[in-house]
């Protein structure tokens, strides 16, 4: 049984370099992206709306296409699978969404919803997809009655638990969990916060959470891995991340995500983003327009450096995609 | 003591059933001063958004039953308007900035129009003096291209922007009293702090009365001075927000605050929650809404409704408060 | 604004009827529509109405106790014929409903679920030139062609009826395949038509009962039209043909087809009407109940 990994090196779920756009864009939506999960682990992946979570998490689950990069899966490639393979590992990854309302099929019982997937995958016989239903329901903390009503006559926090029932009902080994707790109330979402954190501790179920934010990841992530306009700025174990973020944008979430937010100051230059795709792909780092620790070598786009933290092994790995962390560079100083 | 600017008293809003009558809103009374900003905080259900739309008058006529004792805007009780006199205080007195600014502006209007609108509407004036005013107004919220963005329709802008715009529409005439309700939801946090940088702007400089509310206690903290907490249509703790994040007096209040996630240095323990669910309108409890979830509830709680027990201006509706 | 989570009644249906008791207007129109819906179904299984073409008393007899509306031309009792004329109308509104309602779902289902592709672009087309053929002109063409087959009628209002069914749905599943229960479904894998079947369509179903109201409407209406022009029914009679028949026998002062038969057509249909009304409130997804 997996503890909250800091030991387990098993790299569950490793993307490497994904890229994909969306046809009118020229901006890729996800550019270069990398980064790995261990098995039994939390993974927090954070950034603005727009920054291209949803679309990673879409594109693991093969529901968008692809322009180029891997999506290994206990080392296998989900992007090349064949039919047969991609309906065995879709067993094992499953994903829930942020509207349960909208998640959950409004005129299929919860019943039929949570058969569905045993169903479709052929996983045991009536027997055991009735027990295993009612030991899910269990799990999430839902009675038996739920079944045979309908999605709208539930709150949300419930809907919410039903469909991550529905997530678990295949025994999953990952759960990519897209803004799923976003548009729930505060008390609710601790809720559901408590449950990921009981379904990793007593089950090993590893999570993609995906979130804009900090705070609710700082609950329940074990490692955290920053996201702006399509690039992987920095991954980082949860701990060191929140002690000493390395990204010049990490620091900036974590100052806008403090208890207080500070209210901007007169002198102040971020400029409000208007989101309008620009012309083809610039050289420069992605941040570079608002970072405030630019420096004229950030017209090119950085490497991803590994940062080494020599007096403290333990902990996972820890790399970054700006000029600050070139150490090459900084020896040459 | 001067008239504050926006004073509800004994406000209810019920639906009948039949015999049955369910209350979404059960006498509440608060009060706001001039260029002050209080929140009103509670999940979703608990009636927040009714009672912004009981005090503008733009609930439905039919099905949807509204009783008060006053609710007045600087002294003048509009609570009984006719719906050509409402007509003339909505923009002009009393505004409200909405929470989807996507799906409150018009898509087929340039926002210079719609800003226009409100504002000759109300005020009049030649053509020039009001786009004038539409662009200063714009300009005041912190466009740095007011005409460019005066030509551009709503989908052209982001979700920040258009919140900003809304802002500027729902000021233009320089109302006594602006409803914020949840001003702040799906923008990211620095767009967030944009927007509430200009809820505080209005303070300041109009002397604006703004009710901000929200289920999001972090930005009423940031923005308000104070706060009124709200469960299943009754409002259970009034004080200033400095008293309610120290020491919250109301069992759910506290709750509530623990609730919020918060980043530390080193992750939490534990995750803190309240137990149970909010109950549905239907099904009310006796007594006080919150007992079957509250871990100081004794049998008088969930027999007679708490009245509100005052201690220095802060109002706490509990028997047992900590 | 408010949505209240907690139902009274615990399926779809049961709703529905809550919502639609309170419309007295709905409610009128549902009582109209079933009295004639009885009355048709006594037709066929021969209770009522089976005299309609006995010759039972003199030309032209005025309305009696014998005969309530009188004798037409041929000393036919109108009354018979009014009610036999019912049963045709539901047979011909039936027919025509559920094979159009049915064509256009699929139609309109496939273009949907694979829209802006080639198989959209075809069904689309094909919509479109239906869509532009002048529809009475289509019916003599049909029935010249079917050389007097007496599903001529029925076949000519399908073909033209289903277009509007699947250009509806066409949108609707197009709006539901945004949705994230359709992306669950994508998760694991459903195969495309599978997903449109269990659960796109059954979400289209509040649409397609007022649609089927509107085109029950349109077919009775149809059938009218193309009676009097002499390419409706051929065994049987109908509102239409008695319709036909009292155009020249008003002038000579004789009412009794058009009362019975105008005012029959009337009251069934301003009932559907209704009803078609009070449904669409009724099943509306986004009202709060308030």
């Amino acid at each position: 049984m997996n503890t909250s990994g800091q030991q387990n090196n098993t790299s569950l779920l490793e993307v490497r370099g994904l890229s994909l756009s969306f046809h009118k864009q020229t901006q890729a939506a996800v550019d270069r992206v990398s980064f790995n999960i261990r098995a039994g682990n939390i993974l927090g992946l954070v950034g603005a709306s727009g920054a291209g979570k949803s679309s990673i998490a879409r594109a693991i689950m093969r529901l968008v296409k692809v322009d180029s990069g891997a999506v290994l899966f206990n080392g296998e490639d989900i992007l090349r699978m064949n039919s047969q393979q991609l309906m065995a590992t879709r067993q094992r990854i499953q994903l829930v969404f942020q509207d349960p309302s909208a998640s959950l099929s409004p005129r299929r019982t919860v019943e039929q919803t949570l058969l569905e997937p045993m169903k479709h995958f052929v996983i045991g016989d009536t027997r055991f997809q009735q027990e295993k239903i009612r030991e899910t329901l269990h799990t999430v903390g839902l009675d038996h009655d739920v079944l045979q009503r309908y999605p709208h006559q539930f709150s949300s926090g419930q809907q919410q638990r039903i469909a991550i029932a529905r997530a678990l009902v295949t025994s999953p080994d990952l759960l990519i969990a897209d803004e799923a707790v976003s548009s729930l109330d505060v008390s609710i979402q601790a809720q559901i916060l408590q449950l990921i954190q009981t379904l990793q501790k007593e089950h090993g179920i590893a999570f993609l959470f995906i979130s804009h934010d900090l705070a609710v990841i700082r609950q329940i992530g074990d490692d955290i891995a920053v996201m702006f306009r399509g690039q992987l700025l920095e991954q980082s174990p949860a701990d060191l991340f929140f002690s000493q973020p390395a990204h010049p944008y990490s620091k900036t979430l974590l100052s806008f995500a403090g208890d207080v937010p500070p209210l901007r100051s007169p002198g102040d230059t971020w400029q409000l983003d208007r989101g309008s795709s620009k012309a083809g792909r610039s050289s420069n780092c992605v941040f570079s327009r608002h970072c405030p620790e630019k420096t004229p070598i950030c017209e090119q786009e950085p490497a991803i450096y590994k940062i080494d933290h020599k007096n403290q092994p333990a902990l996972g790995l820890h790399c970054v995609k700006c000029h600050l962390y070139d150490e090459a560079r900084t020896h040459d100083n | 003591m001067s008239t504050p600017a926006l004073k509800v008293s004994q406000l209810s809003i019920w639906f009948e059933s039949g015999t049955d009558r369910k209350y979404a809103v059960d006498d509440i009374s608060f009060s706001i001063d001039a260029g002050e900003a209080t929140g009103l905080v509670g999940e979703s259900g608990c009636g927040k958004t009714m009672t912004a739309l009981a005090i503008l008058g733009l609930l439905p006529a039919s099905g949807v039953h509204v009783k008060s004792s006053g609710i007045e805007i600087n002294g003048k009780d509009i609570s009984s308007l006719s719906a050509a006199q409402r007509r003339e205080i909505l923009g002009r007195d009393i505004a409200m900035i909405f929470q989807q600014p996507g799906t409150a502006l018009d898509p087929v209007f340039t926002l210079g129009q719609q800003i226009s609108a409100v504002y000759r509407r109300h005020c009049g004036g030649s053509k020039e003096q009001i786009r004038q005013t539409m662009l200063g107004s714009l300009e005041a919220v912190g466009f740095s291209e007011p005409q460019e963005i005066a030509a551009a329709y709503p989908h052209q802008l982001s979700g920040g922007m258009r919140q900003l715009a809304m802002i500027a529409m729902a000021t233009v005439c320089k109302p006594a009293v602006i409803i914020a309700d949840e001003p702040t939801t799906s923008l990211d946090s620095s767009t967030r702090a944009l927007i509430l940088q200009q809820l505080e702007r209005l303070q300041t400089l109009h002397q604006t009365a703004i009710l901000l509310i929200s289920h999001d206690l972090t930005i009423v903290r940031q923005s308000c001075s104070k706060v009124m907490v709200m469960y299943c249509g009754r409002l259970l703790e009034k004080t200033d927000c400095h008293s309610l994040f120290s020491h919250a007096r109301h069992p759910y209040s506290a709750g509530l605050l623990s609730c919020i996630p918060r980043i530390s240095d080193t992750r939490p323990s534990a995750i803190n929650s309240i137990p149970g669910q909010v109950p549905a309108m239907a099904d009310l409890p006796p007594g006080c809404h919150f007992a079957p979830r509250c871990p100081r509830a004794e049998p008088v709680c969930r027999q007679s409704i708490p009245p509100f027990d005052s201690e220095n201006g802060q109002y706490v509706a509990c028997f047992k408060p900590l | 604004m408010t949505q209240e989570k907690v139902r009274e009644a615990e399926t779809g249906l049961g709703r529905t009827w809550e919502r639609l008791k309170s419309d007295h207007y709905g409610v009128g129109g549902l009582f109209v529509v079933v009295c004639f819906a009885l009355i048709a179904i006594c037709v066929w299984i021969g209770l009522l109405g089976q005299g309609w073409s006995e010759v039972s008393g003199n030309r032209w007899e005025s309305a009696s106790s014998e005969h309530w509306f009188g004798t037409n031309l041929l000393g036919q009792d109108i009354l018979q014929r009014t009610l036999f004329g019912t049963a045709t109308a539901f047979e011909v509104g039936l027919i025509v409903t559920v094979c159009s309602t049915i064509l256009g779902t699929l139609m309109g289902a496939l273009a949907g679920w694979y829209s802006h592709s080639w198989l959209d672009e075809i069904v689309l087309w094909i919509k479109g030139v239906l869509d532009s053929i002048p529809f009475y002109l289509f019916a003599a063409a049909v029935a010249f062609a079917l050389q007097g087959n007496p599903w001529a009628m029925h076949l000519a209002m399908i073909i033209s009826f289903w277009t509007t069914t699947a250009r509806i749905i066409r949108g609707e599943v197009m709006r539901l395949k945004q949705r994230e229960f359709i992306e669950a479904a994508r998760a694991i894998g459903l195969p495309g038509f599978i997903t449109v079947f269990r659960h796109v369509l059954p979400n289209t179903f509040h649409i397609l009962l007022v649609q089927g109201s509107i085109v029950f409407v349109a077919a009775i209406n149809t059938e009218v039209i193309l009676s009097f022009l002499g390419l409706g029914i051929k065994d049987g009679v109908s509102w239409g043909l008695m319709l036909a028949e009292s155009s020249q026998e008003v002038l000579a002062g004789h009412f009794g087809n058009f009362v019975a038969a105008g005012s029959s057509l009337f009251i069934l249909l301003m009932g559907f009407n209704l009803l078609a009304d009070a449904l669409q409130d009724a099943l509306d997804t986004r009202r709060a109940i308030i």
